[in-house]
């Protein structure tokens, strides 16, 4: 069994890598392995966002991380300075800014980007998903 | 022995050129996503600095209607082989 | 140009491989964030400027329209963070028309052979 952590660049429903990075994470934990930490980054923050409404014949990435969450006991880490920047704030962080609302909402957390070095040292294997 | 990760078409010729100097001897190449349209035999002189040392995922193969049409030395795996891939290469780089 | 033979790489703890341009798209700042925050936490970073990640190094840049921020303020912090080992393809230079005299900081060119070697020696690399 090794210790996985995924790098997610790419943005839901724009770039395939987002889908592609998904149905490696579930080949991971299938495959017997420990999917440790999903580290968002650059567009990949928007994967986190609690407020994206695909159709219903679309997968739901943001449910499909939670369930990874949920079931396997990933780590859904979303860079903090990346998020910001394009609007994914947790309430925390809205409530710091004076925003009105929040878009990202546990499982998903705001971490640095001293966490995906972190994540790179003490897991098995990074693999890096972008667009 | 690394596993490289590629996803972009030979329309992007730039990334198979830095690729091209980043692959080492016994590294291996997985092609996924619109990658795999280098897959076609008139692609082949792309693929040419990694022959012998290449894959393509069955799954995005299919989708584009590509898996009757890759090249015979061309390695197709699933997303159980794509794992293995992993598995058996200790580290990973992606090229996008 | 001299090109440094393999036997001269040192390995770093972490290879950062920057592959865009300044300004035109966030992968270059992004990248270059991840290797100074990796510096920060006691890592040893090596940075190889690959294809047209070259420009990040070129002399006279300036902020962009409407303040953007470009990314030569973070090539000029290296430094600081002990960012020391700056490697640029040999072949990226040659086919954009420049020397290693165009570039903000020394480095050392690599041939493809070395690019290669640099790759396999680091136990982690990043690509941006």
């Amino acid at each position: 069994m090794l210790n996985y952590a995924l790098l997610v660049h790419a943005a839901p429903y724009s770039h395939q890598a987002a889908l592609s990075a998904l149905r490696f994470a579930e080949t991971v934990v299938a495959g017997g392995h420990r999917l440790k930490t999903v580290f968002f980054y650059h567009d990949g923050v928007h994967n986190a966002s609690a407020l994206m409404a695909p159709p219903q014949d679309e997968v739901h990435l943001a449910d499909g991380w939670k369930r990874l969450h949920d079931e396997h006991g990933a780590e859904l880490l979303v860079c903090v300075a990346a998020g910001l920047r394009r609007g994914l704030l947790d309430a925390g962080e809205a409530n710091r800014h004076g925003s009105a609302s929040h878009s990202v909402e546990p499982p998903f957390e705001l971490t640095g980007v001293g966490q995906l070095v972190d994540a790179m040292l003490t897991n098995d294997r990074l693999i890096t998903f972008a667009p | 022995m690394l596993l490289h990760l590629l996803n972009r078409s030979p329309q992007s010729p730039s990334v198979y050129r830095d690729l091209g100097e980043a692959f080492g001897a016994g590294d291996h190449l997985l092609l996924i996503e619109d990658a795999c349209y280098a897959a076609l035999p008139p692609s082949s002189a792309v693929l040419e600095p990694f022959a012998g040392r290449v894959s393509v995922l069955r799954e995005d193969l299919i989708s584009r209607g590509l898996a009757e049409r890759v090249s015979p030395d061309i390695a197709v795996v699933d997303m159980n082989g794509f794992l293995a891939l992993t598995e058996t290469h200790e580290r990973c780089v992606s090229w996008f | 140009m001299t090109t440094h033979p393999s036997f001269d790489i040192e390995p770093q703890d972490l290879l950062v491989v920057l592959r865009h341009p300044p300004h035109g798209t966030q992968w270059l700042r992004e990248g270059l964030d991840v290797a100074l925050v990796a510096a920060a936490f006691g890592q040893r970073v090596g940075l190889l400027f690959q294809g047209d990640g070259i420009f990040a190094l070129l002399k006279d840049q300036q902020a962009g329209a409407l303040g953007q921020k470009g990314t030569h303020s973070q090539i000029a912090m290296l430094e600081m963070y002990d960012i020391e080992a700056l490697w640029v393809s040999e072949a990226a230079l040659a086919e954009r028309g420049l020397a290693r005299e165009d570039l903000m900081l020394p480095t050392t060119s690599l041939n493809a052979e070395a690019v290669a070697k640099l790759l396999r020696c680091h136990p982690h690399t990043l690509i941006f």
